[in-house]
């Protein structure tokens, strides 16, 4: 009997050997318990599949297929795994954006519920002055970039203004210029803007689209979504800024402690107001690269929810640009690849978007994860400690 | 069973880069008051923390009514009816009193035998039971915002009580209450070991270990110096062991050499958000080289003068006036600039941004400037070497230098940073509000006698402080400040500490 239970603790103490072995180095952290919580996931991902009857590693794996990571047993004409990529990147480039909106507002202790309705205002502002003019190629999308950012950073400007001035809370004004913004445009896409077949808005001039649709080369046609170089660019951008700028510690430091930051002698209300437009800027971008790069119109009374999926991917990219960068694609990988799990797993695509949210649910567990590691590895090598004198 | 109710033998704990608990054993008797006595970082908390299962510590044992264990969590430390009564209360401020004390253990009732419900009137009546028992009046109806710091700290302790804990842990329990409210507090610590709790009390009030305690020990930079029986034991002998070096009590400074007026505030008002006259008209100068002090019990508006003056609260009448201007309607960081210096008295929330670095903390009055600041990017390199001077300068002990997280230093050595940063600021006027709470005496000493050499250098000094004691030791002029108005401005030596507290008490002579 007692060599039983010796063995036990041994096998219990390799586990928790290996364990700690695997999470436990607090350099690293910040990437192996993010990798750890996405494989959980998965884990329990797969058993929602096995539940359903269907493989599930074959869905990942055609998941993987359909987001263009692993190659389709067969494609159709022009197409190709790189093909599938480069759409996978279109669709991932405005998710950046959106998150990056988030991140920033994070940092300045706000919380920007509202990246939809200033996605869709800079989308929308963008489509209506640049996406149906005549402009060529060369004014056009840098001035739907110009016109998204703008649209962004004014609404957002708004939402900090509102608090710094009334001290309304930003996720109640966000929520509500939400709305505003969803009902107020669609009413004018509905009367001025509408194609009567698609009951979408009319699909913008290609000069003004900042994806190139349909580039023939190598005898293949691809989407190039040219916002992903400026995605990439951003991300390094924004980090810097907010590690090595004067603003960026200022908008750090009243998210950290406005009370403290007010002390200090830094103007709150002004970073607050600062903190929301950049976060609104980014939003705006978004939206541009999403209604006039990934599409090329806006569906009226739809706000979008890749504004409320970038809390998720700004969470588990922990805030920080970079990690938002690998976020975003794997987030992306898994909405882009659902359409073709669906229809060759047979795995109905709304489990794609339950997998986002056990991501979302359990990086949310991080502190605590690293918190109870931490204790582990203390007792962990007491015992140790103890049974050596032993 | 034996002789003693708690043994912590041979422990020791190491955080990075410091040996904060070096084997140290100490052995408590049930029903006595055992004092730990120590100056800022040196391991008192930290053993207490052990005991409550906050930490885990990495050698020694933990022997509890003569069985060793292994206290794992405060829960586990509750089992073993241990209650700790922390430095910063843990409450929560938006329920009441009776909510809070059952918080964690409600007693539940069921409706019909079958709808679960918590006892609140069952509870309060035994929590009232138990305030009488000890002599700890409170209303158990009152929300925690609307008492006073005094009134919360009771409501820990009968936390602790309703706990039915029988080793009671107090983490300087005096650190933030008035003179009347410590003898008050002494008082119910006697009444609780009368009805035989052993108490263990982490302070670095000799006075108030000398009143009450039977044995004490002294620790220094992590290691037992000594356990002393407090009877038999000269204040004196405890002090110095505690410090290390022979401790003066008395701040030694020459005679004040007054200069032109620095500051000057003219007939001062300020309502609070309730629309209510927290300061009323008030009017004082404060020369160059003169230490003006304020005296007052607590909550009487002496806080909101000194955030008048700063700029963080609004005046609602009169003007303040530095170095002539008129800098009523400046912002923050303008007065900064024209030379105020502001030692805050929350200094976890105003004075600090915890989460930061301490290069970045030690910065934070001047990082916009060049050359920490070049066209809009900061410069790492300045503010470091900055960092180091000021850690250099003011003897600013942490554990990993300028990369130190704020949050993780001692709070003797949090106010040495903002001391430091606000002092090279070089500004004429410096405004200290309660610099020295809750700091031990070798810091004490050393914080009183850098103020003095300001003021030796010219500069004009507002104290702010609750402690008399202090402000007779350091102040060149008194202003005593009662109900919102200033009762007395007199030169130090034409006041007896008796006529301060009588002008306190709002006893108009």
């Amino acid at each position: 009997m007692r060599e039983v239970k010796v063995v036990e603790k041994d096998k219990k103490n390799h586990f928790t050997g290996f364990v700690l072995k695997l999470l436990g180095n607090e350099k690293w952290q910040f990437l192996t318990i993010p990798i750890f919580l996405i494989a959980l996931s998965f884990v329990v991902a797969s058993v929602i599949i096995l539940i359903l009857g269907k493989n599930p590693l074959m869905a990942f794996f055609n998941l993987m297929q359909g987001a263009g990571i692993m190659p389709k047993p067969s494609y159709a004409g022009y197409k190709s795994i790189l093909t599938d990529f480069l759409t996978l990147l279109n669709f991932m480039t405005p998710m950046i954006f959106a998150s990056l909106a988030v991140a920033v507002a994070l940092k300045g202790g706000l919380f920007n519920i509202g990246v939809s309705g200033q996605m869709l205002l800079g989308g929308y502002l963008a489509t209506v002055l640049v996406g149906y003019s005549g402009l060529n190629a060369f004014v056009a999308k840098p001035l739907v970039l110009i016109i998204g950012i703008l649209g962004g950073a004014m609404l957002g400007g708004v939402v900090g203004f509102l608090k710094h001035k009334f001290n309304i809370n930003e996720v109640v004004s966000s929520i509500m210029f939400n709305y505003i913004i969803q009902y107020v445009l669609s009413f004018f896409i509905h009367t001025k803007y509408i194609d009567p077949v698609s009951r979408q808005s009319k699909y913008i001039n290609s000069a003004a689209r900042l994806t190139l649709v349909n580039v023939e080369r190598f005898g293949l046609k691809m989407d190039l979504p040219l916002g992903f170089i400026m995605a990439i660019v951003l991300s390094i951008g924004i980090k810097l800024f907010l590690d090595k700028s004067r603003v960026g510690f200022e908008i750090k430091a009243v998210g950290a402690n406005p009370k403290g930051a007010r002390y200090a002698g830094i103007n709150v209300g002004k970073t607050m107001i600062t903190t929301m437009a950049l976060s609104g800027a980014f939003a705006g971008i978004a939206g541009a690269t999403y209604y006039l790069g990934y599409f090329a119109s806006i569906q009226p009374r739809v706000l979008p929810s890749m504004g409320f999926d970038a809390i998720a991917v700004a969470l588990l990219g922990n805030n920080n640009p970079y990690g938002i960068l690998a976020s975003s694609f794997i987030i992306s990988i898994i909405e882009k690849g659902s359409t073709y799990m669906s229809s060759i797993a047979g795995v109905r695509q709304e489990i794609a978007s339950v997998i986002t949210g056990l991501i979302l649910l359990f990086s949310a567990t991080n502190v605590y994860i690293q918190h109870k590691i931490r204790t582990t590895k203390e007792k962990y090598k007491y015992n140790m400690g103890k049974e050596l004198e032993e | 069973m034996s002789e003693y109710i708690v043994e912590m033998r041979n422990i020791t704990k190491r955080f990075p880069g410091i040996v904060a608990n070096d084997d140290i054993t100490i052995q408590i008797k049930k029903g006595e008051i055992y004092a730990l006595l120590g100056e800022n970082g040196a391991g008192k908390s930290t053993l207490m923390s052990m005991l409550f299962g906050m930490y885990e510590p990495d050698e020694g044992e933990i022997w509890i009514r003569g069985e060793k264990v292994n206290i794992d969590s405060p829960n586990f430390a509750t089992k073993l009816n241990i209650g700790m009564v922390h430095q910063h209360f843990k409450l929560v401020e938006n329920y009441t009193i009776a909510e809070n004390i059952i918080l964690g253990i409600e007693p539940i009732k069921k409706y019909l035998g079958l709808f679960s419900h918590v006892d609140l009137k069952g509870a309060t009546e035994n929590i009232a039971r138990l305030s009488r028992k000890y002599g700890l009046e409170v209303d158990p109806s009152k929300k925690i915002e609307d008492i006073n710091v005094s009134m919360q700290q009771r409501v820990e302790i009968l936390k602790m009580l309703y706990r039915e804990a029988e080793i009671l842990i107090f983490d300087e329990p005096t650190a933030v209450l008035t003179p009347q409210e410590i003898d008050f507090l002494l008082e119910i610590i006697e009444e609780l070991k009368r009805g035989g709790k052993t108490i263990i009390l982490i302070t670095h009030k000799l006075e108030e270990i000398k009143r009450i305690a039977h044995r004490c020990a002294i620790l220094r930079k992590g290691q037992l110096v000594d356990v002393l029986d407090v009877k038999n034991t000269a204040t004196r002998e405890m002090a110095n062991l505690m410090v290390g070096r022979e401790v003066s009590f008395k701040t030694e400074k020459k005679g004040a050499c007054f200069q032109d007026v620095v500051l000057e505030v003219r007939n001062l008002s300020i309502k609070n958000n309730d629309d209510f006259d927290v300061v009323k008209d008030v009017s004082f100068k404060v020369h160059g080289g003169e230490v003006f002090a304020i005296a007052g019990v607590s909550g009487n508006g002496q806080v909101e003068i000194a955030d008048a003056i700063a700029g963080l609260t609004d005046i609602f009448q009169g003007e303040v006036l530095l170095n002539g201007k008129d800098i009523s309607n400046y912002s923050i960081r303008k007065r900064t600039v024209e030379g105020i210096s502001y030692i805050p008295e929350d200094r976890q929330t105003y004075g600090l941004i915890l989460d930061f670095s301490l290069a970045e903390n030690l910065a934070l009055k001047e990082y916009y400037k060049e050359p920490f600041n070049h066209n809009g990017l900061l410069n790492r390199n300045v503010i470091n070497e900055y960092g180091e001077g000021l850690i250099h300068k003011y003897d600013i002990r942490s554990s990993q230098g300028i990369k130190t997280q704020v949050r993780q230093m001692s709070g003797g050595n949090q106010q040495k940073a903002i001391i430091g940063r606000e002092i090279e600021l070089k500004s004429s006027l410096m405004i200290f509000v309660q610099p020295t709470r809750g700091l031990d005496i070798g810091a004490i000493e050393n914080i009183q006698r850098m103020i003095i050499e300001e003021r030796d250098k010219g500069k004009a000094i507002l104290l702010i402080s609750l402690e008399l004691d202090e402000i007779m030791n350091i102040a060149d002029t008194i202003g005593v400040i009662y109900n919102g108005e200033i009762q007395k401005i007199a030169s130090a030596d034409a006041l007896t500490t008796n006529e301060v507290g009588e002008f306190m008490m709002g006893v108009t002579a």
